[in-house]
């Protein structure tokens, strides 16, 4: 099974800026270690995917940028990760601060039981923008750049539960949007919506990243061949530790992998 | 108004200046209020505790405990006032030894049938009206036994007069069935099914694999379930203030009138002057009783707590 | 020659099986019983006279209509006390509690105090609303009583109802740089409210139908005139069915059936209302 190499992503870097970085990063699950030593500099309005097998621990690793490991008791890490010069596991560090800035779409998409509206005006609301005007503003540009703004705009006032898999997904999507982050952190954002819904998705990626930063997390290759920038291949050693095997330009890494392992698994040999 | 994308100009400056701790004023005060809140329960409890000391023990420093609680008299008007207690205990112990004797086989059987025998159509029509059973106010079921049940007794036992501690304890089987049929329920429906079909696979009947794999297997929350019956029994009032009889004498038989705990401190009450010995002597009844009803409640939940553990997977 | 024979093991289960029915029967058919009986005892009573005047002839005639009140009075006084530590205290287990021997501690207490005995939260109450706090027999020192009861079951069903709520709104909401209270407020109370009310109203009734507690602290079965200030005395349904049933001599049995008619009707339709709202949050979350 190889890679039509005509679907991979051609687009220049844009920027060489670092944006977030880790630092020799470890996970601990209580004693179990989810991530060992990772080092990864996640470059300003790119797309990076986080790419390997099932189990590798690239959620846990996603979750550091926004510290959602938090919310798992007995979760710690070593090393640091870093935003902007500064490490965000530091002591005095405003979590909830730093979850405005780093957005996360989840997996499977989790809209409020509210309207539409509602689900975009949630985030705003809650740091404090009360005036309807601005609000009603702020949810029509929001669901604009997801795409979703021609789709529902005469249902602000519905249920968001009955908007179709991929429709709720830009909602989530629109919902992080409307309180201006810098980066968007998705986990594995199509794996639960059918082709059409993910080739949405993605185009709605592309067209983000040119004002935001954004890392993927994805268990389909071709995904993050067709997607991204740059991308990191992780994999599990043999006490189910996460490590980071190669991490370069995509483009490169799926023509012409530096390492063996990153090799078998663009080509299917294992994962 | 329409703008397209573009994150506010605080946000291209970078994520610094905003990353470093905001203090939050209200979430810690709110959060403070919260624990409170949980503290509560544990607060109310011992404030049960502390208060029924404080208001009953001061009467063993006039009547020796051993006297209180082994002494069969019970005459607060008398010059001097005496305090025992006893024949409330025995009254108690009656009624609630009884009560327990009809409801549980009762409950585990009935129990027994919903669980493992009845079709959903019956169980879905039983327990709704277990339910309700639970709900009749204990004053109401009290009445049913003055005005329903007690001439019965009276008839069938050729008494004086059918508020008995038997007519009582009938009464209250019928209040401690509710628990005790649902947490047996529980208790049995917890059985996995993979020891019913390991014993159907021996070539069992559903009875044999219920009397010997399901109810030995459920037995712990059997057993918590007729020591929270047995719970409810002890401290419930009004049916037993109602129709046990109120005779002050230590009960040899349940078909005497008798008075249990809970209805001496609910009629003596009233009467007791403040802060005086009478008044003492009911709280240092309700201590005693609130340490019962605490301990067996103790047990119960230890036992349920094992046997969830024991199936847990 | 095959003769058809019952086993001796099938007739021990056929045997066994009847007990059982039996026993259902015999726990289920009484209660159908006792409501029939009252209600149709009762039933004769039931008019508009006796529903909204106030008694007469030391409760031998007229109606009950302040005990009524009362009643209404002490289930709207425990629910203001309960139900907001309820919903706090189930907050604090679900939200903020760690897994440590104070959760446990809790999780004990408010199980031991469901176990209480009514009477002891009488002299509770008495001992401390009346007499600590200076309330007086008054439908506040009542109303601060059964609400104590009632803890017991406002928190345990807030803290189910808020157990309930799925993660994933509430990370979608932290997500989003919302704080832990705000996610609280906004995404799980509003979602946990059906649950919430449900134990509302099964504390309610509770209230309606407690007469230990409210004997102790300030019941009474004939007062001039409806209380005016909660640091009135009160009438109250289960109190004045006690009183007529055990201590009127001459009580007309009509009317005794007649007030049990209605306070098992205030109790049953408030106890059937949180049984169907359980429902149809059931049917709403798993059914569609």
């Amino acid at each position: 099974m190889s890679l039509d190499h005509t679907l991979l992503s051609n687009r220049a870097v844009r920027s060489a800026e670092i944006q977030l970085k880790t630092e020799q990063v470890s996970l601990f699950y209580g004693t179990f270690q989810a991530l060992r030593n990772i080092s990864l500099d996640i470059r300003e309005k790119a797309i990076t995917a986080i790419i390997g097998p099932s189990g590798c621990g690239k959620s846990s690793f996603l979750r550091l940028f926004n510290r959602m490991n938090d919310l798992i008791i007995g979760a710690r890490i070593d090393g640091k990760v870093v935003i902007d010069d500064i490490n965000i596991y530091d002591r005095d560090i405003d979590v909830v601060e730093l979850r405005k800035r780093v957005g996360m779409v989840f997996q499977k998409p989790n809209p409020f039981p509210m309207s539409v509206f509602e689900n975009v005006a949630f985030g705003p609301r809650r740091h404090g923008r009360i005036n309807r005007g601005e609000l009603e503003g702020i949810v029509e540009r929001s669901l604009r750049q997801a795409a979703l703004w021609d789709e529902v705009k005469d249902k602000l006032g519905q249920s968001a539960l009955a908007l179709s898999g991929g429709q709720q997904q830009r909602l989530c999507i629109a919902r992080v949007l409307a309180v201006e982050p810098e980066v968007i952190l998705m986990d594995e954002p199509c794996s639960a919506l059918d082709p059409i819904a993910t080739l949405r998705i993605e185009d709605l990626m592309r067209s983000l990243s040119s004002d935001y930063t954004i890392v993927i997390v994805t268990h389909n290759m071709q995904q993050a061949a067709r997607v991204s920038d740059m991308a990191a291949f992780l994999m599990m050693e043999k006490d189910r530790a996460g490590m980071l095997v190669e991490y370069g330009p995509t483009s490169q890494l799926f023509t012409n992998p530096k390492d063996k392992r990153t090799e078998d698994y663009i080509t299917g040999r294992f994962g | 108004m329409l703008q397209r994308g573009a994150p506010s100009a605080i946000a291209s400056a970078g994520l610094s200046r905003s990353l470093r701790r905001r203090w939050r004023f209200g979430e810690k005060f709110i959060e403070s209020f919260i624990f409170f809140n949980g503290l509560l329960a544990i607060i109310v409890l011992l404030g049960v505790l502390f208060l029924l000391m404080r208001e009953g023990l001061p009467v063993l420093s006039y009547t020796s405990p051993l006297k209180f609680l082994f002494g069969t008299k019970w005459y607060p008007v008398s010059e001097p006032p005496t305090f025992g207690m006893f024949s409330f205990f025995m009254a108690t112990l009656w009624v609630t030894l009884i009560a327990t004797a009809i409801a549980v086989p009762l409950g585990v059987g009935c129990a027994a049938y919903l669980a493992e025998v009845a079709p959903s159509s019956v169980r879905e029509t039983v327990k709704p009206v277990v339910e309700l059973l639970a709900g009749i106010p204990s004053v109401v079921m009290g009445l049913i036994g003055l005005l329903l049940l007690s001439p019965l007794v009276q008839s069938i036992f050729n008494l004086n007069t059918g508020l008995c501690g038997l007519t009582a304890a009938i009464m209250l089987s019928m209040m401690s069935l509710p628990i005790i049929v649902t947490v047996s329920e529980d208790a049995l429906r917890a059985v996995p099914k993979e020891f019913r079909e390991a014993s159907y696979a021996l070539g069992a009947t559903r009875w044999e694999t219920i009397r010997h794999v399901c109810i030995p297997g459920a037995l712990s929350g059997i057993a918590a379930a007729v020591m929270l019956g047995v719970g409810r029994a002890i401290g419930e009032t009004m049916t037993v203030l109602i129709v046990a009889g109120g005779a002050l004498a230590v009960p040899l038989a349940p078909t005497e009138p008798m008075m249990p705990m809970t209805a001496a401190i609910a009629s003596g009450i009233g009467n007791a002057v403040r802060g005086g010995l009478q008044y003492q002597a009911l709280f240092a009844v309700g201590l005693i009783l609130f340490l019962m009803t605490l301990s067996v409640n103790l047990v119960a939940d230890r036992v349920l707590e094992r046997q969830k553990r024991k199936f847990a997977r | 020659m095959a003769v058809q024979t019952i086993s001796k093991r099938e007739l021990t289960q056929r045997t066994a099986f009847s007990l059982l029915v039996l026993a259902t029967a015999i726990v289920a058919i009484p209660v159908l019983f006792i409501i029939i009986y009252i209600a149709v005892n009762g039933a004769g009573a039931i008019s508009w006279e006796f529903l909204t005047q106030p008694p007469s002839q030391a409760g031998k005639a007229g109606g009950i209509f302040p005990a009524i009140v009362g009643t209404f009075f002490l289930m709207l006084g425990a629910l203001i006390f309960s139900l907001p530590v309820g919903v706090l205290a189930g907050i604090y287990l679900t939200e903020y509690a760690r897994d440590n021997w104070l959760t446990r501690l809790i999780n004990m207490a408010i199980l031991n105090l469901a176990g209480v005995p009514s009477i002891v939260y009488g002299l509770f109450g008495l001992g401390l609303f009346v007499l600590a706090m200076k309330f007086g027999m008054s439908l506040l020192a009542a109303s601060l009583t059964l609400a104590c009861q009632a803890l017991a079951i406002t928190i345990t069903t807030s803290r189910e109802a808020i157990i309930a709520v799925p993660r994933e709104y509430r990370e979608g909401s932290l997500a989003v740089g919302a704080t832990k209270w705000q996610t609280i407020r906004h995404v799980v109370l509003p979602h946990a409210l059906p649950g919430i009310i449900t134990g509302a109203i099964l504390s309610m009734s509770r209230a309606a139908g407690e007469t230990a507690p409210i004997l102790v602290v300030g019941a009474a079965f004939i007062l001039p005139g409806l209380p005016t200030s909660p640091f009135d005395q009160f009438m109250a349904l289960p109190y004045h069915l006690y009183t007529a049933a055990a201590h009127v001599p001459g009580m007309p049995k009509t009317t005794i059936w007649g007030i049990a008619l209605v306070l098992l009707v205030v109790v049953l339709s408030f106890n059937s209302l949180a049984v169907f709202i359980r429902v149809r949050i059931r049917q709403r979350r798993f059914g569609s």
